[in-house]
């Protein structure tokens, strides 16, 4: 096994490991360092603020239309995970065997949500207006959520840039005092 | 002969920038015509650079262009399409997995430089590391002629005086750690704030952590450090940001002990800088880190935290040690004072000369 540390040839680590273990120890027995706070200490990760330049602009088709044409084409996700090759073919044997089985689970359901569908399209207007009103209540809302985010990480961000400047602020003033301290009396 | 050299960016305060500039003074010192072309530079540097797209007009195959690479861009196409003679100068790149989290274009760019090193492969004439660890990376990447190049370590600049405004503030007698270096993941900061929580819970209360470089470009990673010191409630942590090479040198001057804890170093000079203005060094060997070293400091081989943290608490109170560790290092930095890099970059370019 490799040793915690090596120095120069005339320097004993093991004189210095002892002492290093003797220190540890003497805290552990005194109940200052527990072992549970070491092991925290050293799993603590760093949580960065997310990149809100990352998030895409949902407004960028509309303001720079054409700007998006020579990027790669997007894969949707049913796109990927449909199934190719020989697994295809026998997903597509097992769901016809059962087919029958699942079609005659599932016709009760269906019929009513058939006679459903009839009574609402003989309300066709009303139900063609609803759907626009409610897709563009969820565009509108997905909108804001995604705005929202983003001006939240941007204010995260901005809190933690005036908490440096406030920082470099104070040790600027400690600093000035310290060369007021320096300035020869008038 | 002339000497010309590329690289992607020249920041201010930029080690790379700074070594070029070093070079093609000696160059020119010796009656060599040099210039620098970069993609990037600092308005500061203006006036000693050119676009590196303005190459042409200087290209000739009698010519060699030496490229600083240490990250993939536009410059490496330009590099490999010249008629010229090429030298690369490898100054590691930093795995891009590090800047997942905090710098996607960066992260990309650092996978990038990896590609481009393998196709830069038999296309280039030498490929010098600015250290072993670095050669050897580019011998596993199938280079074939291969040499060191030592960074340029003036430490004749670091003979200043402390800045007395940062006396009067900081040598109050609390014990001063020191972490000097860019604010980016891969330096781990956090293990050195962990470190010292435990350090001041623990073993030495009126203490205080220096954590001086940049932050620029990676302010989420710097606020993620300033969540994490707050969540653990320490105290006393001086984030300086960007500062002057003599403010620096006063952090250096007021600090007790380095305290290294990166986890990929192409190089790392901050370790013979603390050698050579007598603070003892406690650093992980990650990289070429134990190359630095050269067996002065201490050198940790595994990140237990509370162990390091004694370790500081040790060194800092055992003055025999202390002395001991100093004297190590006194002998570890013999090397660099021996080191003479324009000597051996004649040396390289006149083994290209036909």
């Amino acid at each position: 096994m490799e040793p915690f540390i090596s120095a120069a040839p005339g320097i004993n680590v093991e004189e210095i490991m002892d002492a290093i273990r003797k220190k540890i120890q003497d805290k552990k027995d005194s109940g200052l360092l527990k072992q549970r706070e070491i092991d925290e200490i050293a799993e603590m990760e760093l949580q960065p603020l997310p990149d809100f330049q990352e998030i895409p602009n949902i407004y960028d088709p509309i303001l720079y239309p054409g700007a998006g044409e020579n990027q790669s084409p997007s894969v949707s996700l049913e796109e990927a995970l449909r199934e190719t090759g020989p697994l295809k073919a026998v997903m597509k044997k097992v769901r016809s065997l059962f087919s029958p089985l699942i079609r005659f689970m599932t016709r009760p359901m269906y019929i009513e949500l058939k006679t459903d569908i009839l009574q609402l399209q003989k309300k066709d207007r009303i139900v063609m207006q609803s759907s626009e009103y409610i897709r563009l209540l969820h565009n509108a809302t997905h909108n804001m959520i995604v705005e929202i985010s983003k001006l939240k990480t941007e204010e995260e961000l901005l809190k933690t840039k005036i908490k440096i400047l406030e920082d470099r602020s104070e040790f600027l003033e400690n600093r000035e005092r310290a060369l007021e301290k320096k300035l020869p009396p008038t | 002969m002339k000497v010309h050299q590329f690289l992607t960016s020249y920041a201010y305060g930029d080690a790379i920038g700074n070594e070029a500039l070093e070079i093609r003074d000696f160059l020119r010192a010796n009656q060599i015509e040099s210039e620098i072309f970069t993609m990037h530079f600092h308005p500061r540097y203006a006036h000693q650079v050119r676009n590196y797209l303005d190459y042409d007009r200087f290209s000739d195959p009698g010519n060699l262009v030496i490229y600083h690479f240490s990250i993939g861009s536009p410059v490496t196409k330009k590099f490999l399409r010249l008629p010229d003679k090429k030298i690369i100068i490898y100054h590691n790149i930093t795995p891009y997995h590090f800047f997942l989290d905090f710098h996607r274009i960066l992260a990309k760019d650092c996978f990038r430089g990896r590609l481009e090193l393998k196709s830069l492969v038999d296309k280039v004439d030498l490929a010098l590391g600015d250290s072993e660890y670095n050669r050897e990376e580019l011998l596993r990447a199938g280079f074939k002629q291969t040499g060191v190049l030592p960074l340029v370590m003036d430490f004749a600049k670091f003979d200043q005086p402390v800045l007395p405004v940062l006396r009067e503030l900081f040598a109050d007698g609390k014990t001063n750690l020191l972490y000097v270096g860019r604010i980016i993941p891969n330096k781990k900061i956090e293990d050195v704030i962990k470190t010292f929580h435990l350090y001041q819970k623990h073993f030495h209360a009126d203490s205080r952590l220096f954590i001086v470089g940049e932050y620029r470009g990676f302010e989420r990673y710097f606020s993620a450090l300033q969540n994490l010191a707050r969540e653990l409630g320490v105290e006393n942590i001086h984030f300086s940001g960007h500062v002057p090479l003599a403010e620096v040198i006063s952090y250096f001057k007021l600090a007790h002990l380095y305290l290294h804890l990166s986890e990929h170093e192409g190089f790392c000079a901050p370790i013979p800088e603390s050698f050579y203005l007598g603070i003892p060094v406690v650093a992980y060997a990650a990289g070429a880190v134990a190359e630095t070293m050269n067996n002065g400091g201490v050198l940790v081989h595994e990140k237990d935290l509370v162990k390091v943290a004694a370790l500081c608490h040790e060194i800092l109170s055992n003055q025999a040690l202390r002395a001991a560790l100093l004297a190590g290092q006194e002998t570890a930095l013999e090397k660099y004072r021996q080191q003479r890099t324009g000597r051996t970059l004649l040396a390289y370019l006149q083994g290209l000369q036909p």
